[in-house]
Order: C-alpha cells, then structure tokens, then sequence
C-alpha cells in the first residue's frame, strides 16, 4: 500500500473530537467544577464563599437532608423487596408454557412502563385523592373502607411505591423472562427426576442461572430509586409534600441548588448520593465476582 | 501513486453519511441566516393568563399611543408558566441572562429573589422613589410588606388581597342559624355544629363546616397571621415559637381530629374537592378576593348559595381578616430603559381603569386607595346572593396583617408544618384533642422548630443581618 492511501496520523483524533470536545465541556469540567463547588456556599453562580467542610457536616444536622436519605432508602426498600419479587413471579407465571394468551399478557403488564413518569403522577393524584378518589371510593365501597384515608397526607411513600410498582413491574419482568430464557431445561428435568419439588427446583436450579440478571435488575433498580425525582414532584406538586414525607435526595438537591441558589451545599449532596451509588456498584462487582468463582 | 481524495466519493463517507453531514450542513446554514423579527419595545412578563387578559384594553391603548405620538416605546406582553418565569428571572440575576424590563412576581416567589446580600438582588430598588413620587400614600401601606427586603422595597403591589370567611347560606339559613352570632372561631364552631351531617348513611359525617386541614400549612399561615403570629414579625425577628401560633396549631388539630372535629380537607383547585363543595359537605372556606372568581369560573353552580362575612376573630374583638396571595410588578436592574419602564408600570398599576377591570374580571380590590370609593365596588353580586363583595373586602382592607418577604419564610414554614404533624401525632397518642390540653406540646414543638429554623439561618454566610 502505497503512502498516499494511508489514513493520516491525525483522522482518528478528528473523528473523537466532537465527543471529546463535549465531554471536556458538558461533562469533565462540570464535574470537577461540582467538586470545588462542594466546598463552597453559593448565592447563585456568582456569589459564593469558601466554607470548607461545612457542607458536608452540616449534612450530619440536616433533618431534611435526613428524611431526604429515608424516604430514598424507604422506596428503595419498596422496589426490592416488593417490586422486584413481583416480577419476577409474574416472570415465573408467565414464563409456564400451560399459560395461555402468554403474549397478551406480558403486553399488558409490560404497558404501564410505556407511560412517562409525569402521566403516572398525574393518574397517581386521581387514584389517592382522599374523599373522592379511585382506590378510597372503590375500598369503600368493597369493605367499608375510610374514604377519607390520607394517602398524600400521611402515607405518601406507600402511595409513591405503589404507583412505581404498577409501571415498573411488568418492566422488570422482561429482564427476568430473558434471563428464564438461559435456565437450562435439562437441569430442571434431571432435577425433576431427582425428586426436587417446585420450590427446590427453583431455589437450586432457577435462581443460580438467573442471578447475574437479577443482580443487574436489583442494581439498576437501586440506582433508578436513588434518582428518584418526577413522581414525587409532580405528584406533590413541586414540593416534598406534607411533612417532606415525599422529599427524596435527588429532589432536595434540585431544592437546594437550583430553588435556592445554594450550589454549593447542592453539589456536596451530589457527591454523598454519588459515593452511595459507587458502593452499591462495588457491591454488585464484589457479588457478581463471588458467583463467577 | 499518490491519489487525491475529496471527502465526498471517496470512500471516507458513505453516500448516507453524505447526506446526514449535508442535510447538517445545509440546516445550519439556514439556522444561521433565518431572519429573527425582532419586536420593538419593552418586555413584560407575567404569569398570569388572566392578569394579561385584563392589562389587554390598557396595553392596546398605550401602545397606539406609542405607534402614533412616539412619546412612549411600545409594550410586548409574555404569558409565561410560573415556574419558567422564576427560573428564567432568577437565570438572569445569576448568570445575565436575557430577562424582561417588567416582571410580574407572584408572593410564594418573592424569597428566592432576595435570597442573597442586598446588592444582589436584581430587581431595582424602588424605595427612594415611591418616596418623591408619593406613591406610598397611595397605596394600602400593608400591601408593601410582602415586598420589602431588609427595609427596601423592590415592586409596586397589584392588590390587598384580604380574606374573608365564604360559607353555604342557604344551607345555613335551611337550618335556621343566624351568622351574626358568630364573632370568634370558638362562636363559629358552637353555632354551626349542628350542620355537621352524615348524609350517606354510612354512620361517619361527610359535611363538615371548614374548608381546612392539618397538612395545608398554605392556608394555615393566613390564620397564624390573623391571630398576630406568623414566622417573621415586621423587625424581622422570628417568632415561629409564638403563643398565637401555638394557638393556631393547637385549634388545627382540634378541628381536625377527635370528638371536636370541624374540618374537612377540600383544597383549593381540586376538580374533586370542588364536587365536594359543590356536593355541600363543606359549609364555608376562607376566601381572598382572588379567590372569588376562581369559585365563579370552577363552580358556577354555586351561584346564589354562597355569602361572605368576615372571618371569625381568634379573641372577641381581635382581628376579622387576614390575607393570603399576592403579586408586585419589579423592573430587573439589567434593563436599559428604566425610565420608560417604570412610567409603564405607574401607568398600569395605578390606574383607575385596571382598578375597574381588575375587580370586574377577578374580584381583586385595587392597593390604590383613592379609588375604593368607586361605585362599582357597591354592585351586588348575584354569585353571594347579592352582597357587594367589593366594598366587604375593602372594609377589611386597611386591618390586613402585614407580611414578610424573607428568603427563612418557607424554610420556617416546613418546620411548623413538621411540628404540626408533631402534634397530631402527639394528640393521637394521647388522645388528647382540646385546645387547652395542646398548647403546651404545641409550644415545646414550636420552640424546637425555631431552633431549628435559627441553625439553619445561621450557616447562611450571605444573610447574616435582619432579614424582614
């Protein structure tokens, strides 16, 4: 090949350059923008002050901060511990070939997740609605229920959780249906044959060849919860709700930073949330890393 | 042998990536070029679709003057969502964005525009000139209140908005009840009590005689007001741990829960909670001016059942109204046309014709005062069966209770709502309802939430001075 048909030295860096020239702007900068900011107290982009670690510790004496971190870690709790093994029984249910119209319904369980977030806060508010709502009017009318149970007053994390879990679960549970795809047959067969019962089968068999899909589902769950922000704020109407009930990390840092000019005390809960979402990752690694060996 | 390439046809480029990098080519290019119609004039953004249907009349007027005479620059208006509007106002204070010469700012906003050190915040400084102007003597003197930071007044107020107590009469007057008896909220609930009704059969009531709920601390602050509390008084001390909030706190819970219960939780702009009024399961609801024609275009049904009277007074001969929303016009300090600006904003504001099509178009009674004798505000309004609401609201006008623009107030105002709940909690427990047996938890939690408030204060480097 003669020299004039080479590419030149330069063609890879140019073909780079867009992605890099915005990753440096949009994302590099920003970022170490965010780490020096962490250490300030801002009035705006314009004004700020050099406060050390007061961010930080104040964070420790933050009761919003507080109950931002508890409610997260509450609808965290819902997500795993409720919704995931919801959906992975449906999985389970709808994986048996005895099921019929199986198609159809994983179409309608998997359908809620093609509405946005904004529609499901907004269908959310008619559903809770105290008085007159669709879940207090119809409970009321089934077993005599309080139609005036405060669900966006009082319980506004069951509320929230319900509302993911009826658009995540059929979501969820495609995850799970692919990963039942790669559970060997002949290994439930042999087992059968070995006189395993469904729950031993599924303890022995199932879940060791599923594991490495549900720990990812758990952990894209864990994250997805950690950034939870549109429900709440629409659904409570840009505010945490009464009592910050409904107030998660994500939104106290918007709160902060972006209602109140504080970008400083913004960007430190930025990286606490950032640092909490490494060690669930690491955790994922270390977990993923025991079940290979 | 050497060869020439071009990037198109040689094969560094597909023919479709040729076509992506042309149509991108092509549309910037046309980005680039395409003329902008630049509008002449000022800019004036409001939030309100209403407001600028009532400033129409008035803008089309001054600016046939402009085309015609040139004395004047013309007025552009914007409709603009509030939550841009703030965002966008606030972009420009931080980082010069483009912004408005004139911008309307609704009262809940009005913090987070003085947030930081008084030379920062972006709007001017109109103190000095309403001043020389004497357009303090115009005007309702509490209506300034909202709109004062650290003793400067950035905005000229659009209204009073003083609140009265709007109930069922003719659910009232069924029953026989004669609303003249009613002086305090202790007289309010003794003398509607028996309107208190289970109209389904279910064996609970469903009517309830106040619109009002713990969890609401919006509507709770208008009360807190009333009784002489609030969360900052007019030298800007906090008086979040007040016995009139206490008070207030305390009877909250007591009308909510337990044998004395008189609240029902009905918010404002609910399609579902006006069924219930509609329904009549709420006998009456505080209600600003503004208020008024939200209830006419939502529940026309209502027309000729309702009427207005003072609010009860927390203690006999105390105070019979309070105020609730609220809106200034502020001129942003990047403006280059100030004067224009501000000759548009007296203009408006203070002219008797917006003070007619304001109380026509939206029950809001005028700040200026030299118009409240106007004979409009004396026609009866078939809406609250003939009751001159205008001249009601005016009556009350002069007593409502001053207000603070300070940046603490919704920080001070999540924490009584938590001490609220506190309470409930605590009532709940207890089984401890009246308002007596409260009022000592009610001022502990108080006095904790205030200590949390001034923690919280205190870490603010920008803001170390009084903040009214």
């Amino acid at each position: 090949m003669s020299r004039g048909t080479r590419t030149p030295w330069w063609a890879p860096y140019l073909f780079i350059a867009p992605f890099a020239v915005a990753f440096c702007v949009f994302t590099a900068y920003p970022l170490f923008e965010s780490i020096v900011m962490a250490f300030l107290q801002t009035s705006g982009p314009k004004r700020s002050e050099y406060v050390g670690l007061s961010n930080f510790s104040w964070m420790w004496e933050d009761p919003d901060f507080h109950k931002a971190v508890r409610n997260t870690v509450i609808f965290a709790c819902g997500s795993i511990f409720i919704q995931l093994p919801c959906s992975l029984g449906l999985a389970l249910l709808l994986n048996r070939p005895d099921i019929k119209g199986r198609a159809f319904w994983r179409m309608i369980f998997f359908a809620p997740s093609l509405v946005g977030l904004a529609f499901v806060a907004i269908l959310a508010g008619l559903v809770f609605e105290k008085n007159t709502g669709l879940l207090n009017v119809a409970l009321h009318q089934v077993i005599w229920f309080d139609p005036e149970f405060p669900w966006l007053q009082e319980y506004v994390m069951p509320a929230l959780i319900i509302s993911a879990f009826w658009m995540y679960v059929g979501f969820n549970m495609v995850y799970f249906l692919a990963a039942l795809q790669n559970v060997n047959t002949d290994l439930l067969e042999a087992a059968q044959v070995d006189g395993a019962g469904p729950l031993h089968r599924f303890r022995h068999v199932t879940i060791p060849a599923i594991r490495p899909v549900a720990t990812f589902v758990i952990l894209l769950s864990l994250i997805g919860s950690f950034q939870l922000f549109e429900l709440p704020y629409l659904l409570l109407n840009n505010s945490g709700g009464p009592d910050n009930q409904g107030l998660t990390i994500v939104m106290y840092l918007y709160q902060k930073g972006f209602d109140w000019g504080d970008l400083g005390y913004a960007s430190a809960v930025g990286w606490v949330l950032a640092l909490l979402l490494s060690v669930f990752a690491i955790i994922q690694r270390i977990l993923s890393k025991t079940e290979v060996a | 042998m050497a060869m020439k390439r071009s990037i198109l046809g040689s094969g560094y480029l597909s023919p479709g990536s040729a076509i992506v990098m042309l149509i991108a080519a092509v549309s910037t290019v046309v980005v680039l070029v395409w003329p902008i119609e630049k509008r002449q004039g000022l800019e004036f953004w409001t939030f309100s679709k209403t407001h600028s249907q009532m400033y129409a009349e008035q803008l089309k007027t001054w600016n046939a003057q402009a085309d015609a005479e040139g004395a004047h620059p013309r007025v552009n208006l914007f409709v603009i969502d509030m939550t841009a509007l703030v965002r966008r106002t606030l972009s420009s204070f931080w980082a010069d964005t483009p912004v408005a010469d004139m911008i309307e700012v609704e009262g809940n906003t009005i913090g987070r525009y003085v947030a930081g050190p008084l030379e920062d915040v972006g709007f001017v400084d109109l103190t000095d000139l309403l001043q020389e102007e004497g357009i303090y003597d115009l005007v309702n003197p509490p209506s300034f209140s909202l709109w004062t930071s650290r003793g400067r007044v950035f905005g000229l107020p659009h209204d009073v908005h003083p609140v009265m107590l709007c109930y069922r009469a003719d659910i009232v007057e069924e029953a026989g009840i004669d609303v003249s008896e009613i002086e305090t909220w202790d007289d309010f609930a003794r003398v509607l009590a028996p309107l208190i009704k289970d109209l389904d059969g279910d064996g609970r009531p469903d009517r309830y005689l106040l619109n009002t709920w713990y969890t609401n601390t919006e509507w709770i602050e208008p009360l807190m007001l009333q009784a002489g509390g609030g969360t900052f008084d007019e030298s800007g001390e906090l008086i979040v741990a007040s016995k009139a909030n206490a008070l207030v706190i305390s009877t909250i819970i007591h009308w909510c829960f337990g044998e004395g219960r008189i609240a029902i939780d009905a918010p404002e702009f609910s399609p579902a909670a006006n069924h219930l009024k509609i329904e009549g399961r709420v006998v009456a609801s505080l209600m600003p001016d503004w208020l008024a024609s939200t209830w006419k275009n939502d529940m026309p049904q209502l027309s000729g059942k309702l009427k207005l009277m003072p609010l009860p007074a927390w203690e006999p001969g105390g105070r019979r109204t309070s105020v609730y929303g609220g809106t200034m016009i502020a001129i942003p300090k990047s403006t280059k046309n100030f004067d224009e600006a501000w000759a548009f904003v007296k203009h408006l504001y203070l002219s008797e014709e917006l003070a007619e099509e304001l109380y026509r178009t939206t029950n809001i009674i005028t700040p200026v005062r030299r118009y409240w004798d106007s004979d409009y505000f004396n026609e009866p309004d078939p809406y609250f069966q003939g009751q001159a609401p205008g001249a009601m609201y005016i009556a009350l006008a002069p007593d409502v209770p001053p207000r603070t623009s300070s940046p603490f107030r919704p920080l001070a105002m999540t924490r009584i709502g938590e001490a609220i709940n506190d309470l409930r909690k605590y009532a709940q427990a207890n089984d401890i309802y009246e308002v007596d047996g409260l009022m000592p938890e009610a001022l502990r939690l108080l006095e904790e939430a205030e200590r949390r408030v001034r923690a919280e204060m205190s870490r603010n480097v920008f803001l170390t001075e009084v903040t009214p």
